[in-house]
């Protein structure tokens, strides 16, 4: 069986989940036995537009990202959208709040007319997307079971229940009774509840779970002291783009 | 019954003994809370805590174990994994000890599950009375405040000295082996009985309305009551409440291929039935796929359809998914005592 060709693009991101791949460390030689990486810019110098698997990292911020990111949707067999950036627009939403000539002027000061900006996306506003691998950033064992399911040619068996499932397993104490708030009662767990394992709290990077119940987290931070502009905020941080944080 | 004694100065060059050994599992503290974990010194292990985060379901049931390892080839090579370590389980309170009872019978039903099964029979349970009530337990309420089974010894804090009772030979054979022990009196006995009705009836606070022996006809009755909706309506279907349950059992399991793509293990995890896929079936079908069909369905499971199996409720009193449940809407008490009022 010939292996297949996979190539890894970017748009506006930090581009910390394609570090996350070349960080799978002994993993990262099993996954270069089984696939050829023909474009991968972080890593490689060589490129070729002759791919199977598109695995794209970044939100859509621009129009002219646009036309690039459909090349790629129509070169690629599969396309997989690689990290909250990608998945769900993820924090470069936060910029849809405010006007976008003010945003543009912030970042680009007096060059701010040479370059271009529109309200950010996930890829999924542009293109269609085959599987979402979320996270900030994404989670290395959920990349390597996307990818194994991939060449087993089967669905990828992404997780539909909220972190507290995660969390109880790890045993943490819930964050509400340590006195701070935390959105994982609504956001697709995957991540193992590392951040409140670690001692933080769920920020809520890897997006709602598919049917959450926004009514009853908003009482719960309601009820533990939150604002409704923080309540909101905490919505909007990462799922800026959904109806839930409008 | 036979009871004996272990003075205070003594337990810690018991507990040390036992951990010279044996693989010694207790209640630690963590963050303000107690978890069971790996016991490596006498001082490490707490006997006065009120309930532990997660019950010691976790020594039996892992959150995630993986079943067998299978190759890819014609033949597919299958190799069952199954764990029986011999270690110690050191505290676990009578409804904690009454739940592992319930989950004894129920994995040994039908075909019986060796995973489980081994890894109980590997582990001697050393129980204890509790010295302190959590905020939302009512196990005295649930018959649970004491058990006549299902440990090797039981401890009880007597103040100066620990009175043990033994349950098993091989609960015997270890404190023989390992404790300086006294013989009990039954001005001791006595006592126990006293100390331990103490804690009971600060627990008794809290509890059903009614006998608790009416639950199932009483669910028979509601399944159409308009609760259900209603608190379900809040319910933000987290599996909180199944994953802190000492007698929630469900799981998933599923197969994991490596990158070889030539060898994979076949795993099960802990799933919960307030969680949206729970009874997803391959077909994109959900059969139950609200959250009211979903909540009502653990109400029915601990109150009625296990009761006929183990005519018993499956559920111990702990408390833990009242004090897991963010919107409240979780705690057995509340719940029945409110269907009772119609």
């Amino acid at each position: 069986m010939e292996k297949p060709r996979v190539a890894f693009f970017d748009f506006a991101s930090c581009e910390g989940c394609q570090l996350q791949v070349i960080n799978l460390e002994e993993d990262l030689l099993k996954v270069l036995e089984a696939v050829d990486v023909v474009t991968f810019r972080e890593a490689m110098k060589e490129h070729s537009d002759n791919y199977d698997i598109a695995f794209v990292e970044g939100a859509i911020t621009r129009k002219s990202d646009e036309e690039r990111l459909k090349g790629i949707r129509a070169n690629a067999g599969v396309l997989v959208a690689l990290g909250s950036c990608a998945t769900l627009g993820g924090i470069t939403c936060l910029k849809n709040f405010h006007d976008q000539e003010y945003v543009r002027k912030l970042v680009y000061g007096d060059k701010a007319s040479h370059y271009e900006t529109y309200p950010s996306r996930p890829l999924n506003a542009v293109v269609p997307v085959d599987f979402k691998i979320h996270g900030c950033p994404i989670n290395r064992d959920e990349f390597a079971m996307v990818v194994k399911a991939l060449l087993l040619g089967k669905n990828p068996e992404i997780n539909n229940f909220p972190v507290c499932v995660e969390c109880k397993m790890a045993e943490n104490i819930c964050v509400f009774e340590k006195g701070m708030t935390c959105m994982g009662p609504v956001t697709r767990a995957g991540c193992g509840a590392c951040c409140v394992t670690e001692g933080s709290f769920c920020w809520g990077c890897r997006g709602l779970v598919d049917d959450p119940n926004a009514d009853s987290q908003r009482e719960v931070l309601a009820t533990h002291g939150l604002s409704v502009q923080d309540i909101l905020g905490s919505f909007r941080l990462y799922t800026g783009f959904s109806e839930v944080a409008k | 019954m036979e009871l004996q004694l272990i003075e205070k100065s003594d337990h810690d060059l018991f507990v040390q003994n036992l951990i010279n050994n044996y693989q010694v599992e207790g209640v630690k503290p963590k963050d303000g809370s107690f978890i069971y974990g790996s016991i490596k010194a006498p001082e490490e292990l707490c006997l006065d805590f009120d309930c532990t985060l997660i019950s010691p379901k976790k020594y039996f049931l892992p959150p995630k174990e993986a079943l067998l390892q299978f190759a890819l080839t014609p033949d597919s090579e299958i190799t069952p994994l199954i764990e029986n370590d011999p270690f110690i389980l050191f505290g676990v309170h009578p409804y904690d000890i009454k739940a592992i009872n319930q989950m004894d019978r129920i994995f040994a039903r039908g075909v019986p599950d060796p995973h489980y099964l081994q890894r109980r029979e590997a582990a001697l349970v050393i129980g204890v009375d509790p010295t302190a009530v959590a905020p939302r337990s009512f196990w005295a309420d649930m018959g649970a405040s004491t058990v006549s089974e299902g440990f090797d010894l039981m401890f009880t804090d007597m103040g100066e000295h620990f009175i043990v009772e033994i349950g098993t030979n091989r609960g015997r054979n270890l404190l023989e082996e390992h404790a300086k022990l006294k013989p009990a009196t039954t001005d001791d006995a006595r006592e126990r009985v006293r100390i331990r009705s103490r804690i009971s009836h600060i627990c008794k606070k809290r509890g059903f309305a009614f006998p608790k022996r009416d639950i199932p006809k009483l669910l028979e009755h509601s399944w159409n009551n308009f609760l259900w909706e209603e608190q379900a309506s809040k319910c933000l279907s987290c599996g909180t409440c199944n994953i802190v349950c000492p007698t929630c059992y469900c799981f998933d399991v599923e197969d994991h291929v490596d990158l070889d793509l030539a060898h994979g293990e076949r795993i099960r995890r802990w799933d919960g039935c307030l969680l949206q896929d729970f009874a997803a079936v391959a077909t994109g079908e959900n059969f139950r796929e609200t959250r009211a069909s979903r909540y009502r369905h653990r109400f029915f499971r601990k109150g009625h359809y296990l009761f006929e199996i183990l005519d018993d409720l499956a559920c111990v009193g702990c408390g833990r998914c009242a004090s897991g449940c963010l919107p409240d809407i979780a705690d057995p008490v509340n719940l029945f005592n409110k269907l009772k009022e119609g």
